[in-house]
């Protein structure tokens, strides 16, 4: 059989962010994937060595504005150890609260999308519905219902007073409410069984060996969670499950995520429960001193790694950023392998893919698959157009009705 | 702290020239800076037998007359190793570690695109980060690539 | 107008498709354009609907600061919609750059690479800023004196004055 490849991407109604992929078919069956990355790359961390560490508190916020919060926290807290600061509790009470937040935020955004990939639409609409009560308490706490800007080195800006638990409380109700509805349909619901079951496996040995980390791996049963493992913030003070499953499917990652915000519900009451007073945040100075700091934090998708180097001024000499979905991109190609086109757009959604966070030519095979050719965009574009004038198309006539 | 002792200790006693670059840092961190000629001995020593499981990334360096590339090495119990590689940037040249960690592919080439490193053995594909057109020996991440040096990318079409 | 230009104006206004393109932002602005569909915002009532390919979109709705890899493909998505055709920029970074001013891989706004009828800033633009924005659009486009409704009336009673003619002329 012929094979084919097709290129879904840049833009394409499945895939959120420009990323381009190409994947070669035979039939319906995918046998080879390849990714080409790099359209969401804005040349961040060299752009944060010119801007003081503040400012660019505000910039890595923007690396990704689904799990902003988790790339300024991490961030901030690879400063705060070069600078060898002792943050507030009371910080890193409030800053696990609202990590959870987003956590939740992001495992419904994930919910709908998840369900829009599948064509299940009012799956879509009904958790983004539900998504507009975490965005709203979040709109509450921080102010700003995306990129909440709540981190500051040394603490954070604003506090959640006594007088705002009760809301945060009724909302944490409905919220559990709402995603043990959704579990009961991810158990019960037969169309969305079959649909993603047995749809981008991976084995607990495969997910090991190519390093993929988050709910794409726990998954797979292995436990990786670096809340747990390499604990930051508040989490070595509350008690919480690391939520594993053994589907090693899609299906299994749609319940790792739905029992991990049912975790995190948990985890914001007791911080509620357990907040210490004190001061919100400690005086930090301007220039951080030499010395080199590695923070790892676990963002909705996985586990996200900052490095940052001071070199004694008040501009870093490097900050390096590793979003969590490159390292799940390599597991992807394993995932396809021999499943059909119509799961690609699932398998890349299950990875929870968020290309911002990750960036920073046309490969013609002919039948045999040997003879390969690579061509860019403009010598492919040159091509296209001499074999349709070969065919006899006139550009002169069409290009006059334009 | 004494998991990271041990582990300082095993390195030093296998690798007694790397004594002086060895240390832990804080709890569940260990730095240890290394030439060419020791790098894939410590390494292979690291995932052998002190329960490295996965590489967390790499992050290259530019540090004047040396171009260093920090390997982030994690274990289960959530230590992390940071394994540093320095080479004359002159001669950028370094091993792949794709056969142990296929992971390392995207990360050797964001080092190969952004810094110019030269990595051997590195299998074919794309380019990562920069775009298709982006000119022949101009490392982003390197010093000297100033605004002035940016000014000269070609503008919008 | 004529009757013809007022029935495809009012189309038109009245049910805008859109091409959501994210040129490279940092997907904030993106989950906003998604929030305005979905249950609370609903822009699908104004008759907006979301499509998949530049062919069937009037209007462009793109986010994000420009990255150099995507720029030729954000122009060849725009070539590829039929006129009449529309882009509103959505977001700081679709308008100028927004945080990511001054970093190597981006231009200072999508109106670098393709003409822009509406800005709506934010950072990200909350939902209701977007609703705005598209409302001042579809105004926008109507002839000066007219609102989004009176030219409903007019339409239909330009239609049964056609109708009560041809009857006349039957009997």
């Amino acid at each position: 059989m012929t094979r084919v490849t097709i290129p879904i991407g840049p833009q394409h109604p499945a895939l959120k962010e420009p990323a381009s992929l190409s994947v070669t078919l035979e039939g319906e069956r995918i046998v080879d994937f390849d990714l080409r990355l790099g359209y969401n790359h804005r040349g961040i961390e060299k752009e944060a060595e010119n801007r003081t560490y503040l400012q660019d508190i505000y910039m890595i916020e923007r690396v990704c504005g689904i799990c902003s919060h988790s790339h300024a926290t991490c961030y901030i807290q690879a400063v705060e150890e070069v600078a060898q600061l002792e943050v507030p509790k009371r910080a890193l009470f409030i800053r696990t609260i609202v990590a959870e937040l987003e956590r939740i935020h992001s495992h419904f955004l994930w919910l709908g999308v998840a369900g829009h990939e599948i064509g299940f639409d009012t799956l879509f609409m009904y958790s983004w519905r539900d998504r507009e009560t975490v965005m709203d308490l979040l709109a509450a706490i921080t102010g700003n219902r995306v990129n909440y800007g709540i981190n500051t080195i040394g603490g954070v800006r604003r506090d959640i007073k006594p007088e705002e638990y009760p809301p945060i409380i009724a909302a944490l109700n409905t919220l559990e409410e709402r995603v043990r509805y959704y579990i009961t349909l991810a158990l019960e619901e037969v169309t969305l069984i079959k649909r993603l079951s047995g749809v981008g496996t991976l084995t607990r040995e495969e997910v090991i060996s190519l390093g993929i980390v988050g709910p794409t791996a726990r998954a797979s049963g292995v436990t990786r969670d670096v809340r747990h493992d390499d604990p930051y913030a508040a989490y070595s003070e509350v008690t919480f499950n690391v939520i594993s499953d053994d589907h090693c499917d899609v299906y299994g990652r749609a319940i790792v995520r739905l029992k991990e915000a049912l975790e995190s519900c948990s985890i914001i009451r007791q911080c509620l429960d357990k907040m210490p007073e004190g001061p919100i945040t400690i005086k930090a100075p301007r220039k951080i001193p030499v010395g080199e700091a590695i923070s790892r934090y676990e963002a909705p998708r996985g586990e996200d790694v900052h490095y940052v180097r001071g070199n004694g001024t008040e501009k870093p000499e490097r900050v390096k950023v590793r979003a969590p979905t490159l390292a799940n991109l390599q597991g992807v190609k394993t995932m396809l392998r021999n499943y059909n086109l119509a799961d690609v757009s699932i398998v890349l959604a299950a990875i929870d893919p968020c290309f911002s966070c990750t960036d920073r030519t046309v490969a013609v095979l002919d039948a045999s698959g040997s003879c390969r050719e690579i061509m860019d965009m403009q010598a492919l574009r040159d091509w296209s157009i001499a074999e349709y004038q070969r065919r006899g198309v006139d550009f002169a006539e069409l290009n006059a009705r334009a | 702290m004494q998991k990271e002792e041990q582990i300082q200790q095993a390195i030093t006693t296998r690798f007694p020239a790397l004594a002086a670059t060895t240390r832990v840092v804080r709890i569940r961190r260990i730095s240890v800076d290394t030439g060419l000629a020791d790098f894939i001995a410590v390494l292979d020593f690291l995932c052998a037998e002190q329960q490295i499981v996965m590489l967390c990334a790499i992050t290259g360096l530019d540090e004047g007359e040396m171009l260093s590339a920090i390997y982030h090495l994690a274990r289960e119990d959530g230590i992390v190793v940071n394994l540093k590689l320095i080479v004359p940037k002159e001669q950028p040249v370094i091993p792949t570690i794709t056969e142990r960690f296929s992971v390392a592919a995207l990360y050797e080439r964001e080092l190969v695109d952004l810094f110019g490193f030269i990595v051997e053995g590195l299998p074919n594909g794309n380019r990562y980060p920069l775009p298709d057109g982006w000119p022949e020996g101009v490392f982003p991440l390197r010093k000297d690539f100033t605004a002035e040096e940016a000014a000269k990318l070609p503008p919008a079409q | 107008m004529t009757l013809r230009e007022q029935i495809i104006t009012w189309a038109r206004v009245k049910s805008p498709w859109i091409l959501h393109m994210n040129s490279g932002a940092c997907n904030a602005c993106d989950i906003e354009i998604l929030a305005a569909l979905a249950p609370r915002f609903d822009i699908e009532r104004f008759g907006i609907q979301l499509k998949g390919t530049p062919r069937h979109a009037d209007v462009l709705i793109c986010s994000g600061a420009v990255t150099r890899q995507i720029s030729d493909r954000l122009r060849r998505i725009y070539d590829q919609m039929p006129e009449p055709k529309f882009v509103v920029a959505v977001g700081s970074c679709a308008c100028s750059g927004g945080v990511f001013r001054g970093c190597y891989n981006t231009f200072q706004g999508i109106n670098e690479i393709i003409p822009v009828s509406v800005y709506i800033p934010g950072c990200p633009a909350r939902p209701e800023a977007l609703i705005d924005g598209v409302v001042k659009l579809l105004t926008s486009l109507l002839p000066a004196d007219e609102t989004i409704d009176s030219d409903m009336i007019e339409i239909i009673d330009s239609a049964e004055n056609m109708v009560s003619d041809v009857e006349m002329a039957s009997t």
